[in-house]
């Protein structure tokens, strides 16, 4: 059978479509680079939406922090290595603010980044700090520390959400909090997915429906709280009829895995990056990269067959061991790309504390690849592998986004920093 | 007589010979996305996630005779989500071949052997004769109703045209007059064309069934007969899985085929690109609201987000870039409508319409009052659950549109057309 | 100020101290014989090396090297369970195998071992051993097939003590710790001891007292005084691969040594296992260094072992019985010791300890026959011929059962709550409500360890946390202990993970942690 050859060229080419993916495209978009991306499932799809900075200053202080930036200050005390430390603060500030106000333009608003965290609701009925929150999540933290009268309720058929369990673990602090159960329209039977329920609201007719059940079930208060299903293209929109329709305040709760958070991002990412002109090839691994005169050379295949990237520059956001940035073999941490080194523990011994939930986190997980200050990898000499090749989000060494509730923030501001870099090579 | 049973294969054993290196169902991490993606979860209480892990529990008997797997479409969207990249349409195909001929949905089995019966591939089962007979009878008649078109040309078995164009059953057998807006496109472009009168047909549910060695006798005629007549282009018409079934079919079994294959929509595209179709959307003056349906077979599982875009081009030239709306999710991430892998065939109604449930919904919240598709399975499984909960939308061939806009549409060519795009004539 | 609390009291006939399979084999015993008893444990059933074991159930064949008498007691005990208890038994065969390097004298002279005790032993072509089993190496010289077969100890104590409390009212205490006995006049009047859940002390009245501490026996009997159980401690550690490579047991064919066994345990494979003197029970937990040396050395076997994909680690430890010599504890006799404590003037206290899975019901009756002495009861045993009668809410340890079952029973609402294992919501309901050891607010840990909940490829990791939903929503749990419950289950699942996540257990780890304590904020709940 006779195939024919996919070429594509590109000025900057961005491996991975996680956070740091994502943003780095969004930052080229906004200085006209012409960008080519790909990339598979990762941990994005299992994110609950919030966009941390920085939340916690763990191993030196086990509680959550209130002032992200401040944190920062103190984090370069403790981990002048740690990626947050190396960007200006104003640079983070407004890569925040470009990425959450694309999302806005996209449907998804979200809080502009301020000057202290916001403290979310999660499944558990738990708190967490947050800097930046999907709007269809917002009234939940107000309500909270306003203390509203408020109804969670959840559904039938939806396993690991359970509304009593987010008020038994939260009616000490917040006592006019109740919970309901109820079904979701024309899903009475069996087992029902968040992104099931989160499709069919964006359908006018469930919408009604789904109103009636909730105003019942809200009795006397004016705002609900139901796990994140509204909407999964329009949650803006599907969050403001479901409001219209029953008169309440409705805020969503993110839900564990499968969830409809980091599909929504996904998928809004995969369609309107490509309409802004992003060549982006979903779905799909880079298997060789190759660094040759003033560029480099990507090469992966789709179901369909070969491809050919040739781009000037390149940006590595292949994240840790969940998406594939990182491999742990039982012999020590790699980077399977290109082999980069790898800063890690000296043995496996050591990955682990005894303790799985020990507030100061283990340190394989700030185990990572090493940039120079324009954020380009280093080879096994210290010495930048390329010139053309950069790197960003949590696939960067010195950081622990788990214990540090920092995700998003590493991702983001380093992809900014690294686009930052690129626009220098090229121009 | 002693009832035949299905035989139990050993799926994990099986999988490591069949996936990729590297690609293993030992890397599933349980997660969940692969289910909650997959339109026939919760059918016959199963979903992807659980047939993974049954498989690694060595849970044969129960995968080996699960009705389920009739209900997978093997749309491949639960690997698209996957982080692992992790395919049960392979198992799922595995258990297929594995039920013996006599259990499986007999309307399947049929369409098989109806395929294999002729040289036509047919399966509808209709003999090489009476296709040239229709196709010449359709065409003597535009001639003759259609003025304009007096000279219109259907060629057959024309040795060394560029384009071996192949045909779904479904018009010669049933609705020949919706063969003639495409053989208008093909004159208004002036291509070099033909049909052949063996191996013209498009559908293959050998595949679907299972039937790995039926799959390949198919697929090696259409070889043949496109190799006998030296054509440089396998052009696929509005069918989906055919495209698929031969493409991926010339791969695995790795057959000599010298020529391309390619899908018609991508040269509706280059033709418009091309100013050769002129088509525009002037005639959409009350905004009718159209969206498209991308079909796997040619789009998450074979072409990728090229034709994807391709047939928003398309569509966007002909009902102006205004009245199209996405249907969410799409592209390579769209869901299978439910008229996949046979289900059509298959004859399990109420389970064919719980997966359509979820098509049904992205179709109603784009508030379309039409759906475009290149696929005749999308497309009568579409009418169908529209019909079923209650939808108000049309489902439209690309050929009838463009006709349409090019204001070529003869009477007999209207069926899927609604009041008010008759209004637009 | 706090108030302190009331003083429980209990009586029974027969104390148990410690509900391993000895302990729980030792209820049911004396029930039969219509002894009534009150079993303990500090922890929960098959907290010691009941619940650390390889599962394997000894043909004999292993020891007919180092030790005949535990050779022929292992081949006559595992022919009475594969009757009594076949529910719990899976008749897999084992294999013994020598790849290249091992030593070929020992392995000519296998079967002539075997023969004096009476133990089947076929030699087969390395070819029909490869035929059976695909992943055997292809360096193999020799191979013998052997009666071994599997047993599921977690099932089989749950089922000795469900069916004691149906035979009379004896009953099963878990969390309950003993601290002190008090000795008057040559016997045993009372033993103290805490609550370890609600930190309260009861004292408990019996009039024999049978220590089954296992590896803990020494300690227990000094409790009361007996200078005259002398143990030595070997650990051995073990790891759990993903899913099952092999349907056979595949034993290492030469003397005793470290990753020499892979036994199938119904849906995975376990490989193990080494074997380390240690001094303090309490610190025992699986070492890199252990784990690296049985890969190693299991690969030989089976080349695979080197790249499966490992879920869990897990140590237990052996009792060494002082009075046997020899430098390699696994030398050391497997046999069991029955102490009266006569020599302690001690009229009414027994230890048991030592020995194996495979003899715990031999070691409960020659337990039995003197405690049913000292009380004036002439029952026989009957635990030899009366077969382990089912019970529904002790039913889901077994491996690949509960899909099975819940499949069957084909009820869309009774979903899965654990997706690995495919545990439903019935199999909770019901271990809440029945199994052995059921009670108020009962922990995530307690659960799982009466089924299959959070030993798959997750490790709990997703399941931990539908669990504990489901148990918000049925009112078992109602304040922030529930969160206590769930941390303590992961922290719990990962001592068994902390040294084998590597590979694909890596990238499940770091979505477990990113849920856990990224989004839950698990590592950040007081307990208080
Ligand atoms: C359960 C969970 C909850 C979370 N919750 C939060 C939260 O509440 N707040 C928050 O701020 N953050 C959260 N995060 C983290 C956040 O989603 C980001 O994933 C994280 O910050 C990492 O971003 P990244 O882009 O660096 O890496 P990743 O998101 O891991 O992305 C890496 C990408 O690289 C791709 N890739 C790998 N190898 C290749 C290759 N060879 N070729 C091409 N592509 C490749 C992968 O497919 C993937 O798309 C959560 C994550 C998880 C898992
Ligand atoms: C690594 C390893 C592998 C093995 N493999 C096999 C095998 O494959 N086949 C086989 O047949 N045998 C095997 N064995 C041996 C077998 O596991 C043991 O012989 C058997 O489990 C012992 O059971 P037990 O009830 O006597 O002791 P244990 O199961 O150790 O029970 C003692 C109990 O006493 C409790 N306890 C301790 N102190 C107190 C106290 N103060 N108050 C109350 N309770 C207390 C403990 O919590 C514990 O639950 C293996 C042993 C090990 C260590
Ligand atoms: S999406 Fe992939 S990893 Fe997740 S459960 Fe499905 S198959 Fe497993
Ligand atoms: S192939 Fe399609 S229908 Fe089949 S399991 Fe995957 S997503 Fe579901
Ligand atoms: S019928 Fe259409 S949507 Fe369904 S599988 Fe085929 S191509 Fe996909």
């Amino acid at each position: 059978m006779i195939e024919e050859d996919r070429n594509f060229t590109a000025e900057l080419a961005v491996i991975g479509t996680g956070l740091a993916g994502f943003a780095a495209s969004i930052f080229a978009l906004k200085r006209d680079i012409k960008t080519a991306q790909i990339g598979n499932t990762g941990a994005v799809a299992y994110t609950t939406g919030y966009l941390d900075l920085l939340g916690s200053l763990s191993p030196d202080y086990p509680s959550s922090i209130e002032d992200p930036w401040q944190g920062i200050e103190q984090l370069k005390d403790s981990h002048p290595g740690h990626p947050l430390c190396r960007i200006p603060k104003t640079d983070i500030f407004t890569a925040f603010e470009q990425f959450t106000s694309f999302l806005g333009e996209c449907g998804i608003t979200y809080t502009p980044p301020e000057k202290s965290n916001i403290r979310v609701l999660t499944p558990a009925g738990t708190l967490k700090p947050t800097l930046c929150v999907p709007s269809t999540m917002k009234v939940g933290s107000t309500a909270f520390s306003q203390k509203e009268p408020c109804v969670i309720i959840d559904f039938k058929g939806l396993k690991g959400f359970s509304s009593r369990q987010v008020v038994a673990n939260l009616k000490d602090k917040w006592p006019k909090l109740s919970s309901r159960r109820v079904e979701f329209p024309d899903m009475a039977s069996g087992e029902i997915y968040p992104e099931v329920m989160a499709r069919s609201l964006e359908v006018p007719a469930t919408r009604e429906k789904l109103a009636k059940i909730l105003v019942e079930a809200a009795e006397d208060a004016k705002i609900i709280g139901l796990p994140a299903i509204l909407g999964m293209h329009t949650p803006d929109l599907v969050r403001e009829k479901m409001e219209q329709l029953t008169g309440l305040q409705i805020f969503e709760i993110p839900t564990m895995p499968p969830s409809v958070p980091g599909i929504r991002l996904r998928e809004m990412f995969e369609q309107l990056l490509p309409q802004k002109g992003v060549i982006l090839i979903p779905q799909q691994k880079v298997d060789k990269l190759v660094f040759i005169e003033d560029g480099a050379q990507l090469s992966l295949s789709d179901s369909f067959g070969p491809i050919t990237i040739h781009s000037k520059s390149v940006i590595l956001a292949t994240g840790r061991f969940l998406s594939g940035g990182l491999e742990a073999s039982i012999d020590g941490v790699s980077e399977p790309l290109l082999n980069l080194p790898v800063t890690q523990p000296a043995s496996r011994r050591k990955w682990y504390r005894e303790k799985y939930t020990d507030y100061r986190g283990h340190s394989v997980n700030s185990a990572g690849i090493e940039v120079d200050s324009s954020f380009r990898p280093l080879d096994s000499r210290g010495q930048p592998y390329s010139k053309n090749l950069f790197a960003a989000g949590v696939i960067l060494a010195h950081q622990d986004w788990i214990r540090g509730r920092c995700g998003a923030g590493v991702a983001i501001a380093t992809a900014y920093k690294a686009v930052e870099e690129v626009e220098k090579l090229l121009t | 007589m002693t009832e035949t049973t299905i035989p139990i294969i050993n799926f994990k054993e099986k999988a490591e010979e069949l996936l990729p290196e590297g690609a293993s169902f030992e890397a599933c991490l349980t997660c969940g996305l692969c289910s909650s993606g997959c339109p026939a979860s919760g059918i016959e209480n199963m979903d992807p996630r659980k047939f993974i892990r049954m498989a690694m529990l060595g849970m044969d008997k129960e995968l080996s005779t699960s009705k389920w797997v009739w209900a997978c479409t093997q749309c491949k969207r639960c690997q698209h989500v996957c982080p692992m990249s992790i395919d049960v349409s392979q198992l799922v195909f595995l258990a297929r071949s594995n039920w013996p001929q006599e259990k499986k949905p007999a309307g399947i089995v049929r369409s098989c052997q109806l395929i294999q019966s002729t040289d036509s591939t047919s399966a509808m089962g209709l003999p090489p004769e009476d296709f040239v007979f229709v196709v010449q009878d359709v065409l003597e008649e535009v001639r003759e109703l259609q003025p304009e078109f007096k000279n219109l040309q259907a060629p057959m078995d024309k040795k060394g045209a560029h384009f071996f164009v192949n045909q779904n059953s479904r018009e010669p057998m049933s609705e020949p007059d919706e063969m003639v807006p495409l053989w208008k496109i093909f004159d208004i472009v002036g291509a070099d064309w033909t049909y052949s009168s063996r191996a013209w047909a498009a559908e293959n549910f050998c595949m679907f069934s299972g039937n790995e060695e039926a799959w390949r006798e198919v697929i090696q005629k259409r070889v043949d007969a496109v190799n006998e007549l030296g054509c440089e282009v396998w052009l696929n018409t509005e069918c989906g899985h055919s495209y698929y079934t031969m493409w991926n079919g010339i791969n695995r079994f790795g057959m000599e085929a010298d020529f391309k294959l390619e899908s018609l929509v991508t040269y509706y595209a280059r033709w418009i690109r091309e100013g050769k179709l002129p088509v525009n959307s002037d005639w959409n003056r009350k905004n009718i609201i159209f969206t498209v349906q991308d079909p796997c077979m040619i789009v998450r599982k074979a072409y990728g987000e090229s034709i994807a875009e391709d047939m928003r081009f398309v569509t966007k030239s002909l009902v102006g870039e205004e009245n199209f709306i996405d249907m969410q999710p799409n592209r390579s991430a769209n869901y299978c409508c439910g008229g996949g892998g046979g289900f059509l065939q298959a004859g399990m109604t109420e389970h064919r319409r719980t997966y359509g449930k979820r098509k049904f919904d992205q179709i109603a919240a784009t508030g379309a009052s039409y759906v475009l598709t290149p696929c005749h399975n999308c497309h009568s499984q579409m009418e169908d659950i529209g019909h079923h909960y209650g939808g108000n939308y049309g489902v439209v061939h690309f050929w009838t549109l463009i006709c349409l806009s090019l204001g070529i549409l003869g009477e007999n060519e209207r069926t899927y057309l609604g009041p008010d795009l008759l209004e637009c004539i | 100020m706090t108030q302190k609390p009331k003083e429980q009291r209990i009586e029974t006939e027969v104390l148990i101290i410690g509900a391993g399979v000895t302990g729980a084999g030792i209820m049911r015993d004396l029930a039969l014989r219509g002894v009534q008893s009150l079993l303990i444990d500090r922890k929960d059933l098959c907290a010691g090396a009941s619940g650390g074991n390889h599962g394997l159930l000894h043909s004999g064949s292993r020891y007919i090297s180092s030790d005949l008498h535990s050779a022929i007691e292992c081949r006559e005990e595992s022919t009475i369970l594969k009757h009594v208890a076949s529910q719990c038994i899976e008749e897999t065969g084992g294999l013994f195998v020598a790849v290249e390097g091992d030593d070929p004298g020992f392995a000519e002279n296998f079967a002539a071992l075997c023969q004096p005790a009476g133990i089947a032993c076929d030699q087969i072509s390395c070819a029909d051993a490869k035929k059976l089993e695909p992943l055997l190496s292809d360096r193999l010289f020799k191979a013998y097939r052997v009666p071994d077969a599997t047993i599921d100890p977690f099932r089989l104590a749950l089922l000795n003590v469900a069916h004691a409390q149906m035979l009379n009212n004896s009953s099963f205490r878990p969390h309950t710790e003993i601290l002190l006995f008090t000795v008057k006049d040559g016997k045993i009047e009372s033993a103290t001891c805490r609550d370890n859940r609600t930190n309260t002390t009861l004292t408990i009245y019996a009039k024999q007292y049978i220590n089954a501490g296992g590896a803990w026996a020494m300690n227990i009997a000094q409790l009361a005084g007996c200078k005259d159980v002398s143990l030595l401690y070997s650990k051995g550690t073990l790891l759990v691969s993903h899913d099952r490579l092999t349907t056979h047991v595949i034993n290492r064919l030469r003397p005793p040594g470290d990753g020499d066994i892979l036994v199938p345990g119904g849906t995975v494979s376990v490989l193990g296992t080494t074997s380390i003197r240690v001094d303090d029970l309490e610190t025992v937990k699986p070492t890199v260094a252990e784990i690296d040396i049985n890969v190693r050395e299991g690969a030989a076997m089976i080349p695979t072992l080197a790249a499966a994909r490992y879920i869990r680690a897990f140590s237990g430890v052996r009792p060494l019985l002082q009075s046997a010599g020899g430098s390699d504890d696994r030398e050391a006799t497997r046999g069991f010791a029955l102490l009266d404590h006569s020599t302690q003037n001690l009229s009414n206290f027994s230890t048991i300890t030592g020995g194996k899975l495979t003899t715990y019901r031999l070691m409960a009756e020659k337990t039995c026959d003197l405690v049913a002495e000292r009380l004036n009861n002439s029952e026989p045993c009957q635990t030899h011929i009366t077969p382990l009668p089912d019970e529904e809410s002790c039913k889901w340890t077994e491996p690949g059962a509960s899909p099975k079952y819940w499949y069957k029973a084909n009820d869309p609402e009774d979903m899965i709550l654990c997706e690995c294992e495919m545990v439903p919501q019935s199999a909770i309901d019901e271990i809440v409500k029945d199994a052995p050891g059921a009670e108020k607010e009962m922990t995530l840990k307690a659960i799982a360890l009466r089924s299959r909940a959070g030993k798959g490829p997750c490790q709990g990791s997703f399941c931990g946390i539908r669990i504990a939903s489901y148990l918000y929503d049925q009112g078992h749990y109602h304040d922030t202990t529930g969160l206590i419950h769930m941390r303590d289950f992961f922290n719990e699942r990962f001592k068994g993970t902390r040294t084998v996540t590597w590979g694909l257990q890596a990238a499940q780890m770091e979505l477990a942690e990113a849920l856990h304590c990224g989004l839950l904020g698990l590592d950040n709940i007081n307990d208080d």
